[in-house]
């Protein structure tokens, strides 16, 4: 009985306590990813499945408590103005105020608008050399973040590392081109919204999406779940690559039913105030889903493209840039008809689609597959002509300089030629039509032409690829202490290269016939057909009309399957990781076209007997069927090791090594006309480490690095046209070595005397220099004879003087030393930025050709120490200091609308004296009077725009 | 909001109004033809507006003002004419000519490919103020003053610089090509005799009835990027005094030139050298002749030196001008040719070089040297006709 009594009793008190208020809660401080520093005002919305329980703002030091709250799972949701969203899982249990500590958001004001756009498209035209900027990511690493944004106008590139070196994924599957490895940030550019979510580690630091190589990986999320829940819109002006660009989004977020939507609009349109005939005419669309089924399975699907065109913008010689008065000046555009057209627009739309299936049977174990397939058009105009005087306007035979030289040996001595000259480049707005290409002009010709054929057309060169990808990756917490990570990829690349008449300007057809060997074998017809079989079919070349492939048509193929696996181990304040991937990459090339230059041998008796009748001679290179296969097995390995020094420090290193396959763009010695590969392909091997010290508390945000990374048996072909060889010459190099070291030091720390106000900075201070002497192999297009075999360029690495000295040569085209100094002020959702920037020890990029004995010997074959250092010298640029600045505010409306804006002032001092790149031409002054020496042509430049501001008004809710 | 909108619209229209602003949106909103208008022929009552004086100069009139070492015209002289050549064949190279009724004259406008913006027989405008009348052994030539870099042999210039030949020379209307005049060993005596000023130079025209001369001339240079001006007799070599040196194709190309070395012994016997300085045959090395060759010459052989001169021409191999000697009575007339021509490798036909036959041949007719030389502007099947 007693006992019954105590059991009734028990149960009246817990009847009494169940109808108390329940006293259960949560807590927290909202701070920012990047320092720390409290945020305030932060919306937090708390959810029990999809009914909103709580809501309530971040305090003026970011904390934050929802209190009486039943115990179960709930979701906290947090928003703040220029922060991402972020949603945490809260579990409340027993009636306890569960204390989240710092809940971190990550910044978006600084990464906002970095994307592919924030590079001007650099025309290389048919110089040998390419342009692929690197776009620096990582919100969470403080030197990231500021050397992202602030030394993008430079084309910084970290640790001088180059753009293939990057890894970029999306939805876990690496994107990096196929063929040459650059990275893909322009199949998204202008989906801001849709692509904003990503997670970046840097160095070789290994990711949960990937192995990585060693510099660094950004997996982008792009699925419908990971966009900013609401509509948004913004309008954004800026002055340097595009007017005006308009951009919508709306995402559902998660919705009870398990799916989320979202979409992503924009428009880039207009020109700029710095370089003329660079515009944009881009567009983008986004569209994705995902579904949520029982929790455990998700499924994402996304599709989108940027479909439009952008014009580029190309070098000129210092000389040209003096006499236009004007370091923008853009030899690409004229005027047709009175309006402005460019002659080298890229032309884009490859639609990118992918579906991701995520796997989270349990908080210890995830997996996730995806399928990405990559279609579509890539096309870049360019004039082409046949036996026509050429319509570059800065041709260097229409430049002052081709009249006269101080140098009497340079055989320029016509004063009135220079003086004519000299007065059209020095008042080049009356002449308008020499000092830009003179489409008219280029009309005209075509229509003199009595029997319609048109001597100017403009093609469009296609790099159209068909990129099917699979992926999957896990990640299984298998102990307390160690977490596994894991993956498989595989991918099929099929890219065909090939041209097509854009546009016969006024002619009625052209020719397709090869212009160059068109001089040495006229008495040959079948020797000049760039399509042999068409010739053979029907007695003559094909007249091609707008839109006919022509020239070359060829396939990259490629082929690559490999897997990971990493492992990370926590041994209280020591962590470690180790991890290796091993892969395999085939790749050739399949000819489409068989080109009368190299016909191959006949495939049967039939066309045997044809040849034979045509008097065509078979070779030994063939331009058409399929290559030999180039095979490469890869591996890699990593280990890190990372150890927490009181809470706040972390001292970690990272040492890698990696056997990776080179590029097909690297190994084919012509692709365009023939299946020959480079002798003696070799694997690149790499071995990188790092060491690094983090500091983060109390506001403090500090990472010091020293690296040292030294990449060997690079190989690389560079194709340019040489008005002395007629043709285009390829200049294939092998065994490049080169070495990368150097410190990076990022920080953001209070000022103490004015809160809120941080100083913050950034140091690059590197090395980055060739370590070997390549061997160099040169051919023309146009013929079979080898120019020059396997010969040593002996200069490439260094230049030596006479007195001994000895002049180290570096990678190009980035700054070696880059600092930032800064303040940085947020209160009251306003942010300054201000900061000095200095950039150094930048340099051109070197061609080979200079650096050979038979360039320093010259026509007389002898080498004096005046010629080498004359010939191999390399090009230091000026150092530059810029100043920048930023503002920006948002506001809330009614809690529900939120309205701001962001202006970016680059550049303040309007320095337009900044080069960001060159090269020097592949082309000897070979006419000299002395007949003992040659000359280099004048190298071309890239430069900075002067100021520029970006101007972004958006409009949430 | 009215307001916001009139500040718009108000903004769009100045920002409009600016040029540059206007012009980066150009082809934002070009979609597709824009073409130019056809671009302008002159007709003689156009020219007044560019400082035509009212009245043609005769070519004749023209070259009558030649005296040696070449004229700087300094007067408001103007000729016309109608285009003659053309270097589709590429016989022809950064030269137009021009004739009328009176004669013919070469334009040296130094730009290749001019066949693609003059028509053969369309009428072309030449403000001579301000250009330089010349020779070239003996050739009427236009083109501007000769300078340092000029070789000796030339007293003009290309006009090479755009904005010259923009101020110089109008295209006019089209018309037929011009028919050749039908000259015979007289009238080319009598041009010869005329020298400079004869009626026949730089026009078009077809003599009738010549006979292969069964001999050539050819100056090559072994290593063509060494010196070979007069004064390098050790990088020239003289194809020429008699036979045609086993040439049977209208020009010496590169595929020819190899051709004949590597396949035959035509030119074994050729000597190295010119003049009275001569070093032996082909089949020599420069290393055989180090006692007569400076150090600084034998080096710049290099690692060739020890080569025959033959495998040095094999290694540099290049296009060649070659000249075949015709008859007509006689009187040799040289037929010059380019290796860069496009009918380069096509053979004389064999009734001229067996002598069974005999030609007629149309070209524009030059003076060198007190001879006459024609230069083919069509394809040989065209313009030399066998029978």
């Amino acid at each position: 009985m007693r006992r019954l009594l105590l059991a009734f009793a028990a149960l009246a008190f817990s009847l009494t306590l169940s109808a108390q208020e329940p006293t259960g809660g949560v807590k927290g401080t909202i701070v920012n990813r990047n320092g720390r520093q409290p945020i305030e005002k932060a919306r937090l919305v708390l959810l029990k499945g999809a009914e909103q329980v709580a809501e309530t703002e971040s305090a003026e030091d970011g904390t934050f408590q929802i209190q009486g709250l039943p115990d179960g799972m709930y979701t906290l949701s947090i928003v703040a103005p220029e922060f991402l969203d972020n949603t945490v899982q809260v579990t409340v249990n027993d009636g306890y105020v569960k204390n989240m500590f710092n809940l971190s958001m990550t910044g978006v004001n600084r990464v906002t608008e970095l994307d592919d756009d924030s590079f001007a498209a650099f025309d290389m035209d048919d110089s040998g050399y390419n342009d692929n900027p690197t776009i620096l990511f990582g919100s969470n690493d403080v030197f990231n973040n500021i050397a992202g944004y602030n030394f993008s106008a430079v084309r910084f590139r970290a640790r001088g590392y180059s753009s293939e070196s990057q890894d970029v994924y999306l939805a876990g599957v690496k994107l990096n081109d196929a063929v040459t490895g650059y990275s893909p940030f322009s199949l998204w550019s202008g989906l801001n919204e849709a692509m904003r979510s990503k997670e970046s580690v840097s160095g070789a630091e290994v990711s949960d999406y990937g192995f990585g190589g060693y510099n660094g990986l950004t997996n982008i999320f792009g699925n419908a779940s990971s966009v900013r829940k609401g509509l948004r819109g913004s309008v954004l002006t800026n002055n340097t690559l595009y007017r005006l660009r308009v951009m919508g989004s709306y995402a559902t977020g998660p919705m009870d039913n398990g799916w989320s939507f979202a979409a992503n609009v924009s428009a880039r349109l207009g020109g700029n105030d710095w370089i003329d005939g660079v515009y944009y005419r881009s567009f983008a669309y986004y569209l994705a889903a995902d579904k949520v089924f029982d929790k455990t399975h998700k499924l994402s699907f996304a599709f989108f493209a940027t479909p439009g065109e952008r014009g580029a913008q190309n070098a000129a010689t210092q000389e040209v840039y003096d006499l236009m008065g004007d370091n923008m000046y853009n030899s690409n555009w004229g005027y047709q008809n009175g309006r402005v057209r460019n002659a080298r627009v890229r032309k884009t739309h490859e639609p990118v689609t992918f579906l991701k299936y995520d796997f989270t049977p349990s908080d210890r174990f995830q997996a996730s597959a995806t399928v990405l397939y990559r279609f579509g058009k890539n096309g870049y105009t360019a004039l082409d002509w046949y036996d026509a005087q050429d319509p570059r306007p800065d041709y260097y035979r229409n430049l002052p300089s081709y009249f006269l030289d101080p140098n009497p040996d340079m055989n320029r001595a016509n004063y009135l030629k220079w003086a004519w000259a000299n007065e059209v480049w020095s008042y080049s707005k009356y002449y308008p039509n020499l000092t830009h290409i003179d489409w008219d002009r280029l009309y005209n010709v075509n229509r003199t032409q009595a029997d319609g054929r048109a001597k100017y057309i403009q093609e469009e060169r296609h790099t159209d690829q068909q990129d099917f990808n699979v992926a999957a990756t896990f990640k299984w917490r298998a102990a307390e202490n160690i977490t596994v990570t894991g993956g498989l990829n595989g991918r099929i690349n099929r890219t065909e290269y090939y041209k097509v008449v854009a546009d016969l300007l006024g002619g009625e057809y052209f020719l397709d016939i090869d212009n160059f060997a068109d001089r040495d074998f006229a008495s040959q017809p079948w020797k000049v057909q760039n399509d042999l079989n068409y010739f053979l079919a029907n007695g003559s070349a094909r007249k091609l009309g707008k839109g006919d492939k022509y020239g070359y048509d060829y396939l990259a193929q490629v082929r690559n399957i490999g897997g990971w696996v990493n492992g990370k181990f926590v041994f209280g304040n020591f962590s470690a990781n180790v991890g290796g991937r091993l892969g395999y990459e085939c790749f050739w090339r399949h000819g489409l076209m068989r080109k009368g230059l190299f016909p191959g041998y006949p495939s049967n008796d039939e066309m045997a007997r044809q040849w034979a009748a045509a008097g065509i001679t078979p070779s030994e290179e063939s331009s058409s069927w399929a290559s030999e296969k180039a095979r490469f097995l890869t591996y890699a390995g990593k280990l890190g090791l990372s150890y927490v020094i009181g809470g706040k420090q972390r001292v970690y290193a990272n040492v890698g090594y990696f056997n990776d396959a080179p590029k097909f763009n690297q190994v084919f010695l012509s692709p365009r006309t023939r299946n020959t590969m480079v002798d003696d392909v070799k694997p690149v091997r790499t071995f990188a480490s790092d060491i690094n010290w983090q500091y983060s508390g109390g506001g403090i945000n500090v990472r010091a690095t020293a690296y040292f990374t030294s990449i060997l048996d690079q190989s690389k072909v560079m194709s340019a046209y040489d008005d002395l060889q007629n043709a285009f010459s390829n200049f294939a190099i092998t065994n490049i070595d080169q070495r990368h070291m150097g410190i990076e030091l990022g920080f953001k720390i209070p000022t103490y005397f004015v809160d809120n106000l941080f100083l913050q900075g950034v140091l690059a201070l590197g090395s980055y220099e060739y370590t070997s002497n390549p061997l160099m192999t040169q051919t023309v297009d146009n013929s079979s004879e080898v120019v020059m075999k396997d010969v040593l360029v002996p200069y490439w690495k260094s230049t030596p003087y006479a007195d001994g000295f000895v002049q180290k040569h570096y990678l190009p085209s980035t700054p070696q030393t880059a600092a930032s100094l800064g303040l940085s002020y947020n209160i009251n959702y306003w942010f300054i930025d201000f900061d000095v920037e200095y950039f150094g020890r930048s340099y051109l990029d070197m061609n080979p050709l200079y650096r050979t004995d038979y360039a320093t010997a010259g026509p007389d074959n002898r080498i004096t120490d005046e010629e080498i250092v004359y010939m191999t010298a390399q090009e230091m640029f000026k150092p530059a200091w810029l100043v920048n600045a930023s503002v920006g505010k948002s506001w809330f409306i009614k809690r529900k609308y939120q309205l701001g804006f962001s202006l970016n002032a680059k550049n303040i001092l309007n320095n337009t004296n900044v080069r960001t790149g060159g090269y020097e031409q592949t082309r000897l002054v070979d006419n000299t009077v002395s007949r003992e020496r040659f000359y280099r042509f004048d190298p071309k430049y890239f430069y900075m725009s002067g100021f520029n501001y970006m101007l972004n008004i958006y409009f949430r809710f | 909001m009215k307001k916001l909108f009139i500040a718009l619209s108000v903004a769009i229209v100045a920002l409009s109004s600016c040029k540059s602003l206007k012009e980066e949106w150009d082809p934002v909103f070009t979609f597709g033809a824009n073409e130019p208008a056809a671009a302008k022929l002159y007709a003689e009552s156009d020219l007044k507006d560019l400082g035509f004086p009212g009245t043609f100069t005769t070519i004749r009139d023209l070259k009558s003002m030649y005296k040696p070492g070449g004229v700087a015209i300094r007067s408001n002289v103007w000729i016309k004419g109608q285009v003659i050549s053309s270097d589709v064949n590429g016989n022809v190279y950064r030269e137009l000519y021009i004739q009328d009724e009176t004669g013919g004259i070469d334009v040296k406008i130094g730009k290749s490919s001019l066949y693609s913006e003059f028509r053969l027989g369309q009428w072309v405008y030449v403000n001579c103020n301000n250009l330089t009348l010349g020779a070239y052994n003996g050739m009427p030539q236009l083109g501007l003053e000769a300078d340092s870099t000029t070789t000796n042999e030339y007293e003009t210039s290309y006009i090479d610089v755009q904005a010259i030949i923009d101020e110089h020379v109008f295209r006019g209307a089209y018309a037929d090509p011009v028919a050749p005049v039908v000259a015979d060993e007289s009238m080319i005596k009598a041009a010869i005799s005329a020298g400079y000023t004869g009626e026949l130079w730089g026009k078009l025209v077809t003599i009738k009835g010549f006979k292969y001369g069964k001999e050539i001339f050819a100056l090559i240079y072994p290593n063509p990027n060494m010196p070979h001006k007069s004064g390098n007799p050790e990088n020239r070599v003289f194809l020429s005094d008699s036979g045609t040196w086993g040439i049977d194709t209208w020009a010496l190309s590169k595929n020819t030139y190899i051709d004949i070395l590597q396949n035959s012994n035509a030119w074994d016997s050729a000597q190295v050298g010119s003049g009275s300085t001569r070093y032996g045959t082909i089949l020599s090395s420069p290393y055989d002749f180090r006692d007569k060759l400076s150090e600084k010459v034998l080096t710049s052989f290099g690692a060739d030196a020890s080569m025959p001169y033959k495998q040095i021409m094999i290694k540099y191999a290049t296009a060649n001008y070659v000249s075949h000697y015709f008859k007509v009575g006689k009187t040799d007339v040289q037929v010059r040719t380019s290796g860069y021509a496009r009918f380069a490798d096509q053979k004389l036909d064999s009734r001229l070089l067996d002598g069974s036959g005999t030609c007629d041949i149309t070209g524009i007719l030059s003076i060198y040297n007190d001879a006459a030389q024609f230069t083919l502007v069509d394809d040989p099947s065209i313009s030399v006709k066998v029978y």
